[in-house]
């Protein structure tokens, strides 16, 4: 094939997705951009507005801690599973993985809707923890920050595993091997060898678990409600009961900045791609 | 060995933390009473007679998979194309197009579902069938151009080669070499576009309207008032839905 019908073929397989993409993404996000200075006492004062505020600093502030303390657990939780992946016969692996996997194919809001019904008043944890006397009233388990952390680190749980498990399978065991035959003890090895190789694996599941969890709406709203405000629910607020759309677009650009900055830093350690692929 | 025990343990307490606490919407889905308890105390299969019989929640249904019908072909003809379009193109552009079709993966759902919601308004499109295909469509496209791309990496050029030395034509050859070795990965593609608008919340919540609305997004709304278990029957229809594709996905991209 010629070379000019072959740039042109490409072109035209091209077309419709590029137009898909720029049209339902990037005109969207750009007109979004371009709102968030509309408001009617200046271009800034939106942005003045949502940042000179207390009260949406805090909201800042909570977003923030909530996602760095689920990508935390998230991540402690995940490097021993994904080692052990790495260590399991066939058979077991499959069922492990299939654990891992299966949660996300289904949707975020049944299973968060699955942790409102377990973590209730009146649901089977505290009616369980009532019933053995580890307490004498029902605990408040939901609508809480404790709420939010278990159901986030619960969707997020797949999303921190996967990367760990492609860094750790590609770390030749000889390595490992080789330094318990020199003596180091089992932390040594972990420390000195296994750590230090599975660094990149960590760092893409760290970005890509504190991307998302920084734009959760579906999990804290539900889990959280009013005394767990994170900024997706601040910029729904925004737009479903103010109308405030300059409000809106510059509290949106402020989370995706935030959201950009990550990708950003991320970049220099791992690549974009990785952190994209990561997800299934 | 006791470390390796622990760590089995500590593995399998993990897996089924994962797992099980999903399957808590199926026994309230059999609850006989009208009133939320798990386990219920009497079963009944009131509810889903409750959820079948009632045209709203049976427009909701039936609007998510015309949504994610519609997104699934749209996705996956311009995905497709899209990954072969990306194959063909220089390392430049690749990189650029990759950008591209990627953004909406590490963009927050929040901030698109505002920034299309907006762009719906200012068109009128509001709770129409169209602004929810263009939303999800925006989201699964990324799914389907990875899978296909990801399959297409793993052909053979000299295949392709082989056939036009024997005289085929481009498309013939696309048609009896390239498609047969990337159906894996169009199919992988088409089942998660699927069950991606299917599950789809945060940008349906908003573009949705009183007609046109998607099952999560009713089931959404209902949460957030007194509930009847014939919420958790449409959440475990969404399970039923979604076990089905992550299974049909395994049976269909076997290579």
């Amino acid at each position: 094939m010629n070379p000019v019908a072959y740039r042109f073929g490409a072109a035209a397989l091209l077309a419709p997705a590029v137009l898909i993409a720029v049209f339902a993404f990037l005109v969207p996000l750009a007109r979004l951009v371009g709102l968030s200075f509309s408001a009617p006492a200046g271009p800034l004062a939106a942005y003045a507005q949502l940042l000179g505020d207390d009260i949406y600093a805090r909201v800042f502030g909570n977003t923030f801690v909530i996602a760095i303390a689920v990508t935390v657990v998230a991540l402690v939780i995940a490097f021993p599973v994904a080692f052990a992946l790495t260590r399991l016969s066939r058979t077991w692996r499959a069922v492990v993985f299939a654990c891992v996997l299966l949660p996300l194919w289904i949707s975020v809001l049944v299973r968060t809707f699955s942790w409102m019904l377990l973590l209730e008043r009146n649901g089977p944890i505290n009616r369980l923890v009532v019933a053995s006397g580890l307490a004498d009233q029902p605990l408040a388990l939901l609508f809480n920050h404790t709420a939010v952390l278990i159901g986030m680190v619960h969707v997020l749980l797949p999303y921190a595993v996967l990367p760990i498990y492609a860094a750790l399978v590609r770390i030749d065991p000889g390595l490992l091997r080789a330094s318990e035959g020199l003596g180091a003890s089992g932390l040594t090895t972990f420390l000195r060898v296994l750590l230090p190789l599975s660094l990149s694996g960590i760092a893409t599941a760290a970005t890509f678990t504190f991307l998302l969890a920084l734009g959760f709406f579906v999990t804290p709203a539900l889990l959280g409600g009013a005394s767990s405000l994170t900024l997706s629910m601040l910029i729904d607020s925004f737009v479903s009961e103010r109308l405030n759309w300059p409000l809106a677009s510059a509290a949106s650009v402020v989370l995706l900045t935030a959201a950009l900055a990550v990708v950003a830093i991320a970049s220099r350690f791992v690549s974009v791609s990785a952190i994209a692929k990561g997800h299934p | 060995m006791i470390g390796k025990l622990s760590l089995n343990a500590f593995v399998a307490l993990v897996a089924a933390f994962l797992v099980l606490p999903i399957l808590a919407i199926v026994p309230v889905a059999f609850s006989a009473q009208s009133f939320i308890r798990l386990p219920p105390e009497t079963w009944s299969l009131r509810w889903w007679s409750a959820f079948f019989g009632d045209a709203s929640w049976r427009l909701t249904l039936l609007a998510s998979l015309k949504v994610a019908a519609l997104t699934t072909f749209i996705s996956v003809l311009a995905g497709t194309a899209a990954a072969l379009g990306i194959a063909r193109s220089g390392p430049r552009g690749r990189a650029l197009l990759t950008a591209l079709f990627l953004g909406p993966v590490v963009t927050p759902a929040i901030v698109l579902a505002v920034a299309l919601y907006s762009m719906a308004r200012a068109t009128g499109l509001v709770g129409t069938l169209t602004a929810l295909v263009v939303a999800h469509t925006m989201l699964a496209l990324p799914f389907v151009v990875l899978n296909v791309g990801v399959s297409l990496d793993g052909l053979d050029r000299r295949l392709l080669l082989a056939a036009e030395g024997l005289g085929a034509g481009s498309f013939h050859v696309f048609r009896t070499v390239t498609l047969p070795l990337i159906a894996p990965g169009v199919v992988g593609g088409a089942v998660f576009a699927f069950v991606t608008s299917f599950d789809e919340v945060v940008l349906s919540i908003f573009l949705a309207g009183p007609t046109v609305k998607t099952l999560p997004v009713r089931i959404w709304e209902e949460i957030r008032l007194e509930y009847t278990p014939v919420v958790a029957v449409g959440a475990t229809v969404m399970l039923a839905l979604a076990l089905g594709a992550a299974g049909a996905n395994r049976l269909l991209t076997r290579k």
